[in-house]
């Protein structure tokens, strides 16, 4: 096999990102069940990342609405923007952009932790001392990212739009009901069940990439460093990649 | 605690997406019952599955499904709101028309004046073909044809004034404009005697009307009419009077006449005869006489001393009167 050596490290990677995930599937249904753990992880990767998530989809429903307002002037269906800034938000920016943050804090956070706890050996000592260090660490983080990212996603979708009606009535006046009225006049199943479901996917990539760094790095303190950073890299690009995927999925169902 | 904080987290998450997918489901009408009502048309201009449908324009359903019946015949089945179920009657009339100018289509159901039975589920009801933007643009370009015409025969005419000399030598005129002025206060002072005028004959007419004056009268008193009738009656019968009157004066003076000329009668002796002038001085003359010697008489008397006293008493009577004045 004559193949360069960044496409053959390229494609080693993939093959080992697969294998673990394999794993973690393969693990995640079995007892015994870390529940204190999986609990903890959620409070920390959702509930912690509450804060800046809120923020980010607050200003993104504010600016959004703000740049979509003179185009919506233009073409003179200004009275359309709390219409158009909804769908926008609940089928993409929402979703995408919450999940790009959620990649950056937590997908490096988990990169750098068991990047450390890897270096420093205390994986292999877990597993000197009997515990399940794949179960306790990595599918903790993983579920814990799978089932809190949908709940911020659609926090940040509340979010966005009351920072979207706030970008509405900088303008003109619109009711709150109004706005609320024509939102979900515009939006449909369609809308909403794509964009939740592909949330899923979205926490898994985040969650699966930053254990597999983290969980896999080597020369020691540096190596920390790299894993982290590369988990965030990786999952932003997987997060497009899904994108991508899923609307192909949802043209092709007939949802769009 | 760290627990809680995770719940509210959880279900604050969760809510939202139930409220999200609640909200749809209602516009959607997917909770409470639904029923559905048909309507056929020719051309759905572009109406799809899934388009609203409005009842005097409230929202109340979705086009369920769109069917080709035949070439000239397509069936649209709407997903109606149960509610409506006892409001839209059979006659009602579904239209296809436009949310806005360019916005989605939607059917229209339009309800009609008169006495119909609600229309039950599956029913097919009348539909009424509207003016579509193809057609309404259609009518917009023949306008347009139209409008080149006039405007191209206009600006011949305004060509045409443009080159004409007498118009512009009238317009260029300026004593025009006072002559104007003066025929237009000649003109306001005639109208102005004119509404006098009016106003007098008016006020001669309600006269008239109401029987005051002379032709009021003879207009409006129907008592002088016929004596006007008597009157003219009794003026006849007074001429025919007068004839017969003219005769006798006529035959009379003929008689007169005849006898003048012939010398015989009293009036021939008046106006003809000399003698009887002097007969009539000498009889006058011994009247004269007469008259005088009574007087001297009544003299004598006075002084008879049998009626002196009566006489005396009276002198007395006007002197005392005389004194009273």
């Amino acid at each position: 096999m004559a193949l360069s050596k960044p496409m053959g490290k390229f494609l080693t990677e993939t093959g080992e990102l697969s294998r673990f995930a394999g794993r973690f599937f393969a693990q995640w249904y079995k007892p015994r069940y870390e529940l204190g753990e999986f609990l903890r992880q959620c409070f920390i990767i959702g509930y912690r990342s509450l804060p800046l998530v809120g923020l980010t989809a607050f200003i993104m429903g504010l600016v959004l609405t703000m740049q979509l307002r003179p185009s919506m002037v233009e073409y003179g269906v200004e009275s359309q923007l709390p219409a158009i800034v909804g769908i926008a938000i609940v089928r993409e920016i929402g979703p995408v952009i919450t999940a790009l943050i959620f990649a950056g804090k937590i997908g490096s956070s988990i990169g750098a932790e068991l990047g450390s706890m890897k270096v420093t050996e205390q994986i292999d000592a877990m597993e000197v001392s009997g515990t399940n260090p794949f179960k306790y660490l990595v599918v903790s983080r993983v579920l814990a990212s799978v089932f809190m990212l949908p709940v911020l996603i659609m926090l940040s979708d509340a979010i966005s739009l009351y920072g979207a009606w706030i970008g509405v009535n900088i303008h003109s006046t619109t009711s709150f009901a109004l706005f609320w009225t024509q939102v979900f006049n515009i939006l449909s199943f369609s809308d909403v069940l794509p964009a939740f479901v592909k949330s899923f996917f979205f926490g898994f990539a985040v969650g699966i990439i930053g254990c597999f760094k983290g969980y896999n790095s080597s020369k020691g303190t540096e190596g920390v460093g790299q894993s982290a950073n590369s988990a965030v890299v990786v999952s932003s690009i997987m997060i497009f990649v899904i994108d991508l995927l899923a609307v192909q999925v949802t043209e092709l169902l007939g949802l769009n | 605690m760290n627990n809680i904080k995770l719940g509210v987290f959880v279900l604050g998450g969760l809510l939202f997406l139930v409220v999200l997918l609640y909200m749809i489901g209602i516009n959607k009408s997917m909770f409470g019952g639904s029923y559905i009502l048909k309507a056929r048309f020719d051309n759905v201009q572009g109406l799809i599955k899934g388009n609203n449908v409005r009842f005097a324009g409230i929202q109340c359903g979705t086009v369920k499904n769109i069917k080709i019946i035949s070439d000239t015949v397509i069936e649209v089945t709407m997903s109606l709101d149960k509610k409506m179920a006892s409001i839209i009657r059979k006659n009602a009339l579904a239209s296809i028309g436009t949310e806005g100018l360019v916005g989605n289509k939607v059917v229209n159901i339009i309800p009609v004046q008169g006495d119909s039975e609600p229309a039950a589920g599956r029913d097919i009801i009348a539909s009424k073909k509207m003016l579509s933007t193809d057609d309404l643009m259609q009518t917009l370009s023949r306008t347009n044809d139209d409008l080149a015409v006039v405007v191209s025969n206009l600006k011949t005419t305004v060509l045409r004034i443009n080159n004409s000399n007498a118009l512009w030598s009238l317009l260029n005129d300026n004593g025009i404009p006072m002559e104007v002025k003066n025929t237009l206060i000649n003109f306001r002072k005639a109208t102005g005697n004119a509404v006098q005028i009016t106003n007098e004959v008016d006020q001669l007419m309600m006269d008239v009307r109401n029987g005051k004056g002379s032709l009021g009268v003879l207009l409006t008193d129907t008592s002088f009419a016929t004596h006007l009738d008597a009157a003219v009656l009794k003026i006849k019968t007074v001429g025919e009077r007068a004839d017969s009157l003219a005769l006798t004066i006529h035959s009379m003076a003929s008689a007169v006449q005849k006898d003048m000329d012939s010398g015989n009668g009293a009036v021939h002796a008046l106006l003809k005869d000399s003698s009887i002038v002097i007969k009539l001085n000498k009889s006058l003359e011994n009247i004269e006489k007469g008259t005088q010697s009574f007087s001297e008489d009544m003299e004598a008397l006075k002084h008879n001393f049998l009626l002196r006293g009566y006489f005396k008493k009276q002198e007395k009577k006007k002197q005392a009167e005389n004194k009273k004045l």
